[in-house]
């Protein structure tokens, strides 16, 4: 079992110990984690990258509290998630997370201001209203602020997504394939976003996407393949990510 | 590639529809049990009211059997708001007439009258309804149509006979000794007990036979009268020809009917008594129930097509036709309607049993035999249950044969369409035509005929505007929500506006239930408040003595009472109220017979013009309203028939304002004597002395009563409410039966938010993701459930007060008696708050549901 430890100096924001996950049992199990540590510091743009099948939605979705691990730990802070009932996960998720999906990220029925508000509402609270002014302005969505977002386009409603996940300053957003279902202008949009929130605010960025151009965002890029963590890679290029996956297409 | 023969393609449908049946089980529930409570209730109803005709066919048959003809005089004299006409006598001495015809076995005379016995612990037997009767006992047990079980014959004066079922009811046995009042109060000794065709009575008929001379002196006005004669033909003579015989030697005025026409008579009478009180709340609800299922129906399948686009245009596009993709929507309805039709059927058979069981056991005997179960009452309900069943399916089932092939590919299969304008337009229309026809129909023309259509025109008025006033009334019920329950009942409110139509379908359900219980319990509240206005207004006096006055019940009060109160010391005024019968023009009227000197002392008559000093013999007092109808002013005469053949003059001396509890028509004691039959009172209103206290008065009236037959002594307001009473249990009959109408409705809500939660896994799995917790997300369920049913809740109590206004104001333009209108507030809050709860309890299940939800599947749902 290949397990590689990082360690920094610098406090994480999110991570796994020793997780694993199965889904299904006996014969008909898939093993889709197996054994995987992994830090996100604070601060930091991290991308998480692999061919279909290798586990890193499934990382992603223990790691934010989503899913349950078969074994090993999962921690927000420091938080354990694994000791939490589903009513403290949902808070935690609320108050200390944020979420951009690939698509149907907003609520049909509330405007793009209540989408932005939403966890925020959610907890009753007020929260920060000169950060979330800030926030408008940076997504760049000022004068749609009263549309539903069926009268936005798709970029428009990834950018909204956005500004909800940083909404409530959590302690980590996760992106999953956020720029899956966008054409490459949006996309970058809404990379440049998720990159600017990283340095411009010392928030902590932990994205899933297949697409090399999107991790070169990233300030690292983990590699998952099988389940496992295989490789790491600081500062990427889309040249370079392209050239590491290229090499978990040679059969082994 | 042949072409598939029809066969095969039908074959193709019905897989279809038997597989989404089969998916589908629970949504189909509410749609079930709406159209089985439907045909359950009418089925119910028809088969016992054949049960109970054929029981009554029997029990007459067995009763009558030896009579072939009665004889009867030919007029009778029907006043208003009565089933059946007072008769004249005939004269006893064509009994020794009748005796002497060839053709004829045996005759007797069948002295009838009011008596109803006292019980073992001193209250009345019967009176509420069915007539307690008493007559001379047939000595010709071939003629009697009672049966003496028990005892014996009445032999010497104060001696009776009883029917069982009354002798039970009063726990009287032989040897027991009690009052008769007729209404005079007569000591009887019970000497044995009868039967009614093999039946402990005639249905709750109450029977007390006595000796003929008993009969004819406390039982008619003058001796010499019978009711009837009944004759029994020699042998080989048929009831036609005994008929033809008894008609040569009859007077003018009398006539002969056959013993099976007088059966048939009787049994019409009886089984129309007791029948329209129940079929009507029967058949009330059934409709209720059918026009909630329609609404309920529709909305399942509205919403199972509109889920379905994707698959059905997956069919169209893989080759099904239109009319197979319609087909298969169709059968599906119709396995539905027919599977709830039968079990209606089987139901409402098991509703007539067990109300045939239910009957003897609270005293009300039914009588015996099978249940009847004729061709026309299977046929109907299940024809019923099945069309609209299948009629509130086709449009969605049309809908679905429309769906193109390239909705498959579209994104989502979500409905939602909104309210247009057309419809908007349309709605306003019906609602002023509706609101135009009932208030000419109310206000300027009274009619009934005109108010019912308004009250139509008004409910279709609703069912259309509901998608337009589901918005408005969402955003208004709402509001509140919004500031109550944060970013919860923002969502919840959203979520029932989402789908305007959808929303006022599932709600329309609701309303209808809503409106018709609190259009009962409007018109009910209207109609005490009318009997308190009515007593408040007329009644001057202290105390009432008053019987039973429902239907021909109970035999009124003796008209000796009256005086043997007057002269107690409390008393200032007793005046006590008689009642005859006499045609006035040709219409048959009821008359007030009374002092009247003491009746202006006690009722207040409003303005009177004229003077009821003096009305003496031949002088008679008419209200206002009946004076305009007839043309006639004071110095005016009025020809006035009695029961007995003879036309009198009487002079208007007096006309006054207010009739209500004195009547339309007064004359004096003096002029009713000659043509009086068994004197009553009907009530007895006391005024007390200046000084006098109500307890002390009334035990004094109670103590005088006592020896009278023990009536019961009111004061004003007990008076006023004892009327209330029967309204009371009017409408907890009427309010069992539409809790079930609103179950149904509540199953509707029920169905269409499990549907809606289907059709938002994804987004409500986002909610989840970004935080929202499982009682945040439950609760959101609730309130939209609630939101749903407040709009059914408000719809219903306007619509049903509008109704409950317009049948309070067409009752008044079409009756003598002014109707108060009144809207109970407390029990209209009642309601409101039962909808709003159910509502609640609703949303409880899917909610749940809901809850459940794994998140990560519902993001990844399609």
């Amino acid at each position: 079992m290949t397990t590689t430890t990082v360690t920094t100096t610098v406090p994480t924001a999110a991570r796994v110990v020793d997780a694993v996950k199965v889904y299904g049992t006996g014969d008909a199990s898939v093993r889709a984690l197996a054994g995987v540590s992994v830090d996100f510091p604070v601060g930091r743009f991290t991308a998480i990258m692999g061919p279909s099948g290798s586990g890193k939605s499934t990382l992603m979705h223990c790691a934010a509290g989503l899913d349950t691990l078969t074994s090993g730990t999962a921690h927000i802070g420091d938080t354990e998630l694994s000791s939490l009932d589903d009513r403290r996960l949902t808070l935690l998720r609320r108050d200390r997370v944020g979420f951009v999906f690939q698509a149907f990220n907003l609520v049909p029925t509330l405007t793009v201001a209540e989408n932005i508000r939403l966890p925020l509402d959610l907890a009753g609270g007020k929260g920060d209203l000169e950060w979330i002014d800030a926030l408008i302005d940076v997504v760049g969505l000022r004068d749609r602020l009263h549309h539903r977002p069926s009268e936005l386009s798709g970029g428009q409603q990834q950018r909204v997504a956005v500004a909800r996940a940083f909404a409530g300053q959590p302690d980590v957003v996760f992106a999953d394939e956020p720029t899956g279902n966008l054409d490459s202008r949006s996309g970058e949009e809404v990379l440049g976003l998720l990159g600017r929130a990283v340095r411009q605010t010392a928030r902590t960025v932990v994205m899933v996407t297949h697409d090399p151009v999107a991790a070169a965002h990233a300030d690292e890029v983990v590699f998952l393949a099988d389940g496992r963590l295989v490789d790491r890679m600081e500062s990427p290029t889309a040249d370079k990510v392209l050239d590491r996956m290229k090499a978990f297409e040679v059969p082994s | 590639m042949k072409a598939t023969n029809p066969m095969n393609r039908m074959n193709a449908a019905v897989r279809l529809s038997v597989s989404s049946l089969r998916a589908h089980k629970r949504r189909f529930a509410g749609t079930f049990l709406a159209v089985f409570l439907g045909v359950a209730f009418l089925a119910g109803t028809l088969v016992m009211g054949d049960t109970l005709r054929a029981g009554f066919d029997t029990m007459f048959g067995n009763a009558t059997s030896g009579t072939d003809a009665v004889v009867r005089s030919a007029d009778s004299i029907t006043t208003p708001g009565e089933s059946e006409g007072v008769r004249e006598p005939v004269d006893t001495d064509l009994v020794t007439v009748i005796e002497q015809l060839s053709g004829v076995a045996a005759a007797a005379p069948d002295i009838q009258g009011a008596g109803q016995l006292v019980g073992r612990n001193g209250d009345p037997i019967g009176g509420q309804g069915p007539p307690t009767l008493a007559g001379n006992w047939i000595t010709d047990p071939g003629l009697n149509p009672y049966r003496l079980a028990e005892g014996r014959a009445p032999e010497k004066s104060g001696e009776v006979v009883v029917n069982k079922g009354t002798a039970e009811r009063g726990d009287l046995k032989i040897g027991d000794t009690t009052t008769l009042r007729t209404p005079d109060p007569v000591k009887v000794t019970i000497v044995g007990l009868a039967t009614f065709g093999g039946e402990d009575g005639m249905a709750q008929v109450t029977f007390t036979g006595m000796t003929r001379a008993d009969a004819e002196k406390y039982l008619t006005a003058r001796p010499g009268e019978a009711a009837s004669i009944q004759v029994r033909a020699g042998p080989g003579i048929s009831q036609r020809e005994l008929v033809d015989e008894l008609t040569t030697v009859l007077p003018d005025g009398v006539e002969a009917i056959t013993g099976q026409e007088s059966a048939e008579e009787n049994t019409d009478m009886i089984s129309s008594q007791f029948l329209t009180v129940f079929t009507t709340f029967l058949l009330v609800f059934s409709g209720v129930a059918l026009l909630v299922a329609t609404f309920s129906i529709h909305n399942t399948f509205a919403i199972v097509v509109a889920q379905r686009t994707r698959e059905n245009a997956l069919l169209r596009a893989l080759g099904a036709s239109r009319r197979q993709v319609t087909a298969a929507t169709l059968v599906e309805a119709t396995a539905v309607a027919v599977t709830a039709s039968l079990a209606g059927l089987a139901g409402g058979i098991g509703i007539a049993a067990g109300l045939q069981a239910l009957f003897p056991a609270i005293g009300f005997p039914f009588p015996e035999g099978d249940l009847v179960l004729k061709t026309l009452s299977m046929t109907l309900p299940l024809a019923v249950g099945v069309v609209v069943c299948l009629g509130s399916a086709l449009l969605p089932a049309l809908r679905a044969g429309h769906t193109a092939p390239l909705a498959a590919l579209r994104e989502t299969a979500v409905d939602s369409s909104g309210a247009s304008r057309a419809r908007a337009v349309t709605g306003v229309g019906l609602l002023a035509l509706a609101i135009g026809v009932t208030l000419s129909g109310v206000l300027l023309t009274p009619s009934l005929w005109l108010a019912g259509t308004g009250a139509t025109l008004a409910l279709a008025a609703f069912v259309v505007l509901g998608p337009v006033a589901s918005t408005t009334a969402v955003r208004i019920l709402g509001g509140p929500l919004d500031r109550l329950r944060g970013v919860t009942g923002a969502l919840a409110r959203r979520n029932a506006l989402r789908n305007p139509k959808r929303t006022a379908a599932t709600a329309s359900a609701l309303m209808i239930g809503v409106a018709v219980v609190s259009l009962f319990t409007v018109f009910g509240a209207s109609l005490k408040a009318t009997m308190d206005q009515t007593v408040a207004r007329s009644f001057a006096g202290d105390v009432a003595v008053s019987t039973p006055s429902f239907g021909a019940g109970g035999s009124g009060l003796s008209p000796h009472l009256a005086d043997a109160v007057q002269r107690l010391p409390e008393v200032d005024t007793a005046v006590g109220l008689g009642r005859g019968v006499a045609e006035v023009d040709g219409r048959g009227r009821a008359l007030t017979v009374t002092d009247p000197v003491a009746l202006e002392r006690t009722f207040d008559l409003g303005t009177v013009n004229g003077s009821l000093r003096d009305l003496g013999t031949d002088g008679i007092a008419i209200t206002e309203k009946e004076a305009d109808k007839q043309h006639l002013t004071t110095g005016d005469k009025a020809r006035l028939t009695f029961t007995d053949g003879q036309t009198q003059t009487f002079t208007v001396r007096a006309v006054y304002g207010q009739s209500e509890l004195a009547g339309d028509y007064v004359i004096t004691r003096d002029a009713w004597a000659p043509h009086r039959t068994q004197d009553a009172d009907t009530l007895l209103a006391v005024s007390f002395k200046d000084g006098v206290s109500t307890d002390v008065g009334k035990a004094a009236v109670e103590k005088v009563a006592d020896q009278y037959g023990n009536p019961e002594v009111q004061t004003r307001d007990e008076y006023a409410q004892s009327a209330a009473g029967g309204i009371d249990m009017m409408l907890t009959l009427v309010y069992a039966l539409l809790a079930l109408a609103v179950l149904i409705a509540l199953l509707g809500i029920a169905n269409t938010l499990t549907l809606a939660i289907h059709e938002r896994t994804r987004e409500l799995g986002l909610l989840r993701a970004v935080g929202q917790t499982r009682s945040q997300l439950r609760a959101m369920i609730r309130w939209e459930s609630v939101l749903v049913a407040a709009f059914g809740t408000v719809g219903g109590l306007a619509l049903g007060g509008f109704l409950g206004w317009v049948l309070v104001r067409a009752s008044d333009g079409a009756s003598d008696s002014a109707f108060a209108f009144a809207l109970p507030p407390l029990q209209l809050l009642v309601v409101a708050l039962v909808g709003l709860t159910a509502g609640a309890l609703a949303g409880l299940r899917p909610a749940r549901r809901a809850a459940r939800l794994d998140v990560l599947r519902a993001i990844a749902a399609e």
